[in-house]
């Protein structure tokens, strides 16, 4: 079984993965729809850089991170001047983990979205609708699916993630430390029945996520029979 | 009433029409490619590049040169496209629901219009092509639109099942009365409906004008796809499955046989079309042939259209048909206007609209 302390790195890390998704979702949509919608000169570019994290080495991703924010950088220092303190804290594991799993979200969402017929769009339009309402009334409705999906892999990204989370955040316990990172240091300390304990966690979690998302995908579907 | 200046660059053309449109409906025909589809979706507001002035019951809904654009929600315009369009999501009712206005009884009256109370409940991926049509249709009315633009609505149907939603479009026509503009390739579905008929082709307005007198006039309508010279409004008199012919009474003209159509009641209104290059002309009277339909007739003129001679011969029951012969023929026969001759035209080269 987990001890309290094993029990608050399990929570900790839910908390952080759930927060950083529910933090990169709007933006991630907003993205998503642009890039499907987007037929302009440096598409290709874009989604090149957006998809960067996804190929770098999360160490690599979270050093760029780090140099950033570290107080000299002018995005660090202005942070500082307000009190912001971001490095090494819980704060900045949502930072790595959102950043890691950001381009999952996009790619999932974008495809669901360029596979809405644009003319549907246009018709919700001619039937009254803002481009807002017609976004969540006919766009979102038809690609639901592919955000879900992107959500929960941005979400399962979340909960592993490991190398831009120790560049920025460390692996302090009680502060910053997450299951990936626990597994890793019970590994290095020789405590190898410890670490399958948590790994058994991951594995719990990841089913129960997989699990609902399948289970809710299945619900949505028998209603709509579409 | 909708009054149009619209300019709208295309790959190959610019698209410009300038029109008035009032009550009933206006056909849009043209050959493919001429810019009907992108006439609609500018009238719809959904065309960004679009440029010109669109005024609705004296309302702008766009006019570049001040800078007015009202967006397609605002527009109050009902697009029907080819395919219908349901949103997928929605059942049948939804999809009527999805643009309704508040008024009340607008939603029932349209389902009653399009008579599709029991397809309620449905998706559309369990409709049929004219279902999808009649849904669509109902979710353009339930808007209570000030337009209805109408993409080839028939198109993708099969003959039997477009004669069956024609008596929807003519309720909506008649019971709605609301202006619409209808593009189709179908003469009878043009001639049936529409009190207008526009002409497009590579974007320019070819003609306008009442839809048998453009569709009839030689030149124009090989323009428009559409082929048949002779185009005579007529009443069905009899059935006779003896004889296998049905008869009917052209207006001020001569009754003709055409091919038995039961399916068209005896006093219904109908269209008999019929090719120039069809009737046969003969400069003396016809004995022992088996054509069914032979008139006394003189030419009131000749003139040569492309390789062919094209003769206006005045019946001597009244009506005028055009006739298409080879100039060969012409002067075997020694044709020359004024001349009397018999045209002969066979029952099953004679089609009803």
């Amino acid at each position: 079984m987990l001890t309290a302390d094993e029990l608050g790195v399990v929570l900790f890390t839910v908390k952080v993965a759930a927060l950083g998704t529910a933090l990169i979702l709007p933006l991630g949509v907003a993205v998503a729809l642009g890039l499907a919608r987007y037929q302009g000169a440096g598409k290709s570019a874009l989604e090149t850089v957006l998809s960067l994290p996804l190929v770098l080495p999360p160490t690599a991703v979270g050093l760029f991170l780090l140099e950033a924010l570290a107080r000299r950088s002018p995005l660090g220092s202005s942070l500082a001047a307000h009190g912001i303190e971001v490095l090494f804290t819980g704060k900045a594991v949502i930072l790595a983990t959102s950043v890691m799993s950001f381009p999952l979200l996009v790619r999932s969402a974008r495809t669901a979205f360029e596979e809405v017929d644009p003319r549907l769009v246009g018709l919700a339009r001619t039937l009254g609708c803002g481009p807002l309402a017609a976004f969540f009334r006919v766009t979102l409705p038809l690609a639901w699916r592919g955000v879900l999906a992107g959500t929960v892999l941005a979400f399962s990204r979340a909960l592993g993630e490991f190398g831009a989370t120790i560049m920025i955040a460390g692996n302090i316990p009680g502060r910053t430390q997450t299951l990936a990172l626990a597994i890793f240091q019970y590994n290095q300390t020789g405590r190898d029945e410890r670490a399958l304990v948590l790994a058994g966690a991951t594995v719990a979690l990841a089913f129960a996520t997989l699990w609902t998302t399948e289970w809710i995908t299945r619900r949505r579907a028998r209603r709509s029979q579409a | 009433m909708i009054e149009l200046a619209l300019e709208l660059p295309l790959s190959r053309f610019t698209l410009r029409v300038e029109t008035r449109l009032g009550e009933g409906v206006t056909a849009v025909m043209g050959p493919s490619g001429s810019g009907k589809t992108s006439l609609l979706e500018a009238l719809a507001g959904l065309r960004r590049k679009a440029r010109g002035r669109i005024l609705a019951d004296g309302q702008v809904l766009l006019d570049t040169e001040r800078g007015t654009c009202c967006p397609p929600e605002a527009r109050r315009i009902g697009y029907v496209p080819q395919d219908a369009g349901l949103f997928p999501h929605l059942t049948a009712l939804g999809n009527v629901r999805f643009g309704a206005r508040g008024e009340p009884g607008l939603v029932e009256g349209a389902v009653d219009t399009l008579e599709i109370g029991g397809l309620k409940d449905r998706y559309p991926a369990s409709l049929s092509g004219g279902e999808k049509q009649r849904v669509a249709l109902a979710r353009a009315l339930a808007t209570r639109p000030r337009l209805l633009l109408l993409d080839e609505p028939l198109a993708a149907l099969d003959v039997g099942l477009r004669e069956r939603i024609l008596p929807y479009l003519l309720r909506i026509r008649d019971e709605w009365r609301v202006p619409c503009l209808y593009v189709t390739h179908n003469v009878g579905e043009a001639l049936a409906l529409a009190g207008q008929l526009l002409l497009l082709r590579e974007g320019q307005v070819e003609a306008q004008g009442a839809p048998l007198a453009l569709l009839s006039s030689p030149g124009l309508s090989r323009e428009a796809e559409a082929g048949i010279e002779n185009l005579l409004p007529a009443r069905v008199l009899s059935h006779d499955v003896e004889a296998g012919v049905t008869r009917v009474r052209v207006e001020e003209g001569p009754e003709v046989s055409v091919a038995l159509s039961p399916g068209r009641p005896v006093g219904s209104a109908v269209t008999v079309a019929l090719r120039a290059e069809d009737v046969l002309v003969s400069v003396e009277p016809v004995r022992g042939l088996s054509a069914r339909n032979v008139y006394e007739a003189r030419i009131a003129s000749q003139e040569r259209t492309g390789v062919d001679v094209t003769l206006r011969c005045t019946l001597r029951d009244g009506g005028v048909l055009l006739a298409r012969i080879t100039p060969g023929a012409a002067t075997a026969l020694g044709l020359a206007p004024d001349r009397a001759v018999w045209l002969a035209v066979k029952s099953h080269s004679i089609q009803m609209l």
